[in-house]
């Protein structure tokens, strides 16, 4: 069955391709299209797991193209790793295929939508799939394409567009230093290929140097597409796409291939200390940096993508501790409880057509099914006893504590309790108390809507049972079979970090219990103590600001020195260059005068030019 | 010589100029004695069929190399051999985009001449990519000129035409004299004209002065043949004679001749050049030249892509987009690295693919129009989407994005000039800035095609010449992008990297 792998990015490939020319043609079948070949994908994608169960890593190639020596390949390969990812990924965007057939009602664009989502999905397969460092790169690019399409769905409005642009920028930044790093990994190994370079880095022809530096680089291109500090704010601008293209993109599979990067250039990290210490720094900043922003926030959409950024950087977290296992089985259990989120915020923006928080109020007796699904949710991600985020959010912490990280340990800790706080903050003031809003209109989503919710509210409960410390770790012991670069499939951790874990999710949820359900707490009795830290977090650590002042500030301090001295000497310089400049291009365009003289003469004088040069340096230049 | 010798030669490795002689021969016949009334174009497919007989006989040739005769003037290698192919691809397409030419004021009366024209002049290429000695250089490089002079020119009632067959004539006569100012160094030097003996000669040199000599030698010769690729400083007659030609003209310059051009260079670069030592003595002459090629290559790929951002005329600006491409190409032949010939072939051939698709779009979408301004292709994906979009790839492609020949094409010369010792990283990061520069013209036209209103209705009449050029054109151009290794993997397994040619 694996031989066959390579048809998996190929159907949503054809829903874009089908889509694109016969779209407008087909109008409202456009979405059973899509979700028809997405369904075709994911079939594929759950045998090739199956399979590669019982057999080994296959992985097929065929020579691209020659440059001189060098060889680049092209091909496919199916690991543990990427069998897993494909699954996640073809089955989320199936089930947001369906869910966009409800939620996109009525929209005009709806085939082209669909057709986006064919390209998104087809590039991230393809990612998952790419057998080297180049492939991955150009999927990874295209990935970022139809992010920026569908960020910038609505191009009607400003923030819409502007968004997608952010995006764009930003990811770019991470990418150049990702680009750079493929190219020196490329000269110290001369090839692209990951067994190749994880050959190299073993053997040892690599100078430690040279791999944190090619390490850190690619870390680079992770943080620009996961969304980490500090290039992490075009994450929740993001949110302007419409809301399944968050629940798919921006929580479950993009934002996700930056960890997945991280991850299967595992050995590269594992090999330098240093390289996987900065993972570990980024990743447990970024998670409570961000979990803090989240606690005030009132667009329900934004609360969930600082959620987002936050559990990334769990995922870092995790990977910079050699929690190989932890890391990719949060990015699993994450995929599922966060699409389910997003879905379900989705619902209810449907349901009351607004996002924020502070409008909403009372929707439990309103959305009979969205909030039972978003309170799955909710626990899940609270790291609540018994349910997915819980056994993987352990296993990060263990992981952490035992890499020897005490303070990251902490850190993860607060972070850890500011989640289940400003989650069930959120929780409260969207489904509890009394509405504050409008509700009488109100009408749970149809079931097209709520039947992937329910596929992956079911996904967010059990999927934490394959790797727990009571019936055994079967996903880690799967994950790092036959590679023993990757580490252990469990690491054995004192039992009073799940103890803590759990006491700390639980108070979460009775802080916000007190303050947003019993009230027993004014809503304001934290932002009143500390006003200066409620004024901070609520203006997001004033990153935006930050660049902007420091940036506009320094310029002008600057430009008031530069000042002075460019009266007196530059601009005569400036003076003297513009003139030459302009004569220069006067010179240029009267040359190109349509008189043939001066093209001979032009001629004659570049070759006199270069025949005086040679006589004036002998031959050396 | 008597007629012994003169028998005991392989004429068969002539064969494809033979057979483009000859129904060269029979065409100004024919043209002469028909009647009036008799459908020209009969002829052009008369021509086109030569090509392809003439293509095939190429193909016959691969593997029995190499073939020397008439005392080594004639030299059949594996270098001429696959640079045959694309010139003969190239040519044969042009001879499409030459039968479906209908200019406003009628060809008929020139219509027979504009098609034999057009094989003297790949009658021309083709001697000079099988040259062994600079007198066949010279012949063939004159054959392919004057044949292109008059072609140039070939619109006789239309003045911007007569304008740009003098300036080319002109600028012309002033190139073939620079190069043979240049050869004439050489010639006095070696004391000879045959490449293989000029080698010989001149690696034994070791007297200062000759060596000094021939540095201006070469940088005379390669003055002189900036003309033929348009390469500064002999770049700026290209947009004064591509605005003013036939179109099929334009496309035949633009390639078959920047290919000859290129053909050239490589013949004199490697066969006499690169035997010489330089000043020093311990080097290569060419490669301790090789700053002066740098320059050039880089004020090529400057002006080329600047000025072609201020052009509105589709012609003119593709004429500063070939500018462009021929410093790319110089970049490749500066570096001078190990698979040179293999860089330049391929990319040779994606740009022959590309630009004839481009100017066959061209002829068919503003066959109407006097000026071929950017705005008549305003709102063409409204008129014509196959146009539209066959444009969009082919563009995409000249822009050098990834999934398209271009992208392959410029990887290889960027690889090339990274992978020399020394590294030529300038060039290489200009040739990217450049291309960033030059995505600016490009986007701009496809942004008039996709998103502005058309000026007026405009009914597109398809000729299917035109037709068949673009589809081929622009299904070569995906394919190799996807699946360069095709191109690679012929010119391997035909030509063992050019051994027979390099030595």
């Amino acid at each position: 069955m694996m031989e066959f792998a390579w048809i998996i990015p190929l159907f949503p490939l054809l829903s874009f391709l089908l889509l694109i020319v016969y779209g407008k043609k087909w109008g409202s079948a456009a979405p059973y299209i899509g979700m028809l070949l997405t369904f075709a994908s994911f079939i594929v994608s759950l045998l090739v797991l199956v399979a590669r169960f019982e057999n080994p890593t296959y992985k097929a190639e065929a020579t691209w193209l020659t440059i001189g020596d060098a060889t680049l390949t092209a091909g496919f390969e199916v690991n543990q790793l990427n069998a897993l990812m494909l699954v996640i990924v073809s089955l989320v965007s199936f089930l947001v295929h369906m869910y966009s057939k409800g939620y996109m009602q009525g929209d005009e664009r709806i085939s082209v939508f669909y057709s986006y989502l064919g390209l998104f999905t087809f590039a991230m397969l393809g990612l998952v799939l790419s057998p080297n460092l180049l492939q991955t790169y150009i999927f990874w690019e295209l990935v970022g394409v139809g992010s920026f399409l569908l960020i910038g769905f609505y191009f009607y409005k400003e923030e819409a567009k502007a968004a997608a642009k952010k995006a764009f920028i930003m990811t770019r930044i991470g990418d150049v230093a990702l680009f750079i790093g493929m190219i020196l990994l490329f000269w110290q190994v001369g090839s692209f290929e990951y067994d190749e370079i994880f050959a190299s880095v073993s053997a040892g022809t690599i100078s430690s140097e040279m791999i944190t530096l090619t390490a850190i680089l690619i870390f680079i291109g992770a943080v620009g597409k996961s969304g980490q500090f500090p290039l992490h704010s075009w994450l929740p601008d993001a949110m302007e796409g419409p809301t399944p293209v968050s629940a798919l993109i921006h929580a479950a599979t993009m934002v996700a291939a930056g960890v997945y990067l991280v991850a299967t250039m595992f050995p590269v990290f594992a090999a330098s200390e240093a390289a996987l210490m900065t993972v570990a720094i980024v990743g447990a900043f970024t998670a409570i940096f961000a979990a803090s922003i989240g606690l005030v926030q009132k667009d329900i959409k934004r609360v969930l993508a600082y959620s987002t950024v936050s559990q990334l950087g769990f995922m870092m977290l995790a990977l910079g501790s050699a929690g190989y296992v932890a890391g990719v089985f949060h990015l699993t259990t994450h995929a599922f409880f966060k699409a389910l989120l997003f879905l379900a915020a989705g619902s209810v923006i449907h349901a009351v057509h607004t996002q924020d928080i502070e409008k909403m109020g009372g929707l439990w007796k309103k959305l009979r099914l969205t909030g039972p699904l978003f309170l799955i949710g909710t626990l899940a991600i609270s790291g609540v006893p018994l349910l997915s985020g819980f056994f993987s959010k352990d296993e990060i912490l263990v992981a952490t504590w035992v890499h020897g990280h005490t303070i990251l340990f902490l850190l993860a800790i607060i972070a850890a309790f500011m989640t289940a706080f400003y989650m069930f903050r959120l929780f409260f003031l969207v489904f509890g108390g009394e509405a504050r809003g409008d509700t009488n209109h109100v009408k749970e989503s149809p079931n097209v809507m709520t039947v992937p919710m329910w596929v992956l509210a079911f996904l967010a409960i059990f999927a934490g049972y394959i790797n727990t410390p009571w019936f055994g770790s079967f996903l880690g012991d799967w994950l790092t079979d036959g590679n023993a670069a990757l580490g252990h499939g469990h690491i054995e951790g004192p039992i009073w970090i799940m103890g803590l874990a759990t006491a700390v999710s639980l108070l979460g949820i009775a802080l916000a219990w007190l303050i947003y359900s019993r009230k027993s707490l004014s809503r304001d009795w934290l932002s009143s103590r500390a006003p200066y830290a409620y004024q901070l977090v609520n203006k997001k650590y004033y990153i935006d600001e930050f660049y902007h002042f420091t940036v506009v500030k320094a310029a002008s301090i600057l430009s008031r020195v530069a000042r002075l001295f460019e009266v007196i000497i530059v601009e005569g310089l400036i003076k003297l260059i513009t003139a030459f400049i302009t004569g220069l291009s006067k010179l240029g365009s009267r040359m190109q005068d349509g008189q043939v003289q001066t093209y001979g003469t032009v001629a004659f004088l570049g070759l006199a030019v270069l025949v005086i040069v040679l006589a004036l340096t002998g031959g050396y230049l | 010589m008597d007629l012994e010798t003169l028998l005991s030669y392989r004429w068969s490795a002539m064969t494809p100029e033979f057979i483009i002689l000859g129904v060269v021969a029979v065409l100004s016949l024919l043209d002469l004695f028909l009647p009036r009334s008799f459908n020209r174009k009969l002829l052009g497919w008369l021509s086109f069929a030569s090509i392809i007989a003439a293509l095939i006989t190429v193909f016959t040739l691969i593997g029995d190399t190499p073939v020397s005769i008439l005392y080594d003037t004639f030299r059949l290698d594996s270098f001429a051999i696959a640079f045959k192919i694309l010139l003969l691809i190239g040519a044969a397409l042009a001879m499409l985009l030459a039968i479906s030419y209908e200019p406003e004021e009628k060809l008929e009366e020139y219509r027979g001449e504009f098609y034999y024209l057009f094989l003297t002049a790949l009658l021309g290429v083709m001697v000079m990519s099988s040259s062994g000695d600079l007198i066949t250089l010279f012949v063939g490089l004159e054959l392919l000129s004057i044949s292109s002079y008059i072609l140039v020119g070939m619109r006789k009632n239309y003045l911007p035409s007569n304008e740009s067959a003098m300036k080319y004539v002109i600028n012309g006569a002033i190139a073939t004299a620079i190069t043979l100012f240049g050869m004439s160094y050489v010639y006095g030097i070696s004391g000879t004209t045959n490449i293989k003996e000029m080698a010989a000669a001149l690696g034994a040199i070791d007297q200062q002065q000759h060596l000094f000599l021939l540095a201006l030698a070469f940088l005379m010769i390669v003055v002189g043949l900036a003309f033929k690729i348009s390469a500064v400083p002999f770049h700026m007659w290209a947009p004064d004679v591509y605005e003013g030609a036939p179109l099929p003209v334009t496309a035949f310059l633009s390639v078959v001749s920047k290919t000859a051009g290129f053909i050239i260079i490589i013949r004199i670069f490697i066969g006499v050049f690169f035997q010489v030592p330089d000043l020093s003595g311990n080097n290569s002459l060419i490669l301790s030249l090789q700053n002066y090629l740098a320059v050039i290559a880089g004020a090529t790929m400057l002006i080329g892509n600047i000025v072609a951002l201020r052009q509105s005329n589709i012609k003119r600006m593709l004429a500063y987009s070939s500018i462009a491409h021929a410093g790319y190409l110089l970049v490749a032949v500066t570096a001078f690295s190990p698979f040179m010939i293999e860089t330049l072939w391929f990319y040779l051939g994606a740009y022959l693919f590309m630009t004839l698709g481009v100017f066959a779009i061209i002829q068919v979408a503003a066959w109407k129009a006097k000026k071929v301004q950017i705005n008549e292709f305003a709102g063409l994906y409204r008129s014509s989407p196959f146009l539209a979009v066959s444009l969009a790839i082919l563009f995409l492609s000249l822009a050098g994005i990834p999934g398209t020949s271009g992208f392959i094409g410029k990887l290889n010369i960027f690889m090339g000039a990274l992978s020399t010792e020394p590294t030529h990283y300038i060039l290489a990061s200009l040739l990217i800035a450049t291309t960033v520069i030059s995505y600016i013209y490009y986007f701009r036209v496809l942004a008039a095609v996709f998103f502005r209103q058309p000026q007026q209705e405009t009914k597109i009449s398809f000729s299917p010449p035109a037709v068949i050029v673009i589809s081929l054109c622009v299904a070569v151009t995906v394919i190799l992008g996807v699946f360069p290794n095709i191109a690679f993997d012929f010119l391997h397994g035909n030509f063992l990297s050019f051994n027979d040619f390099i030595q």
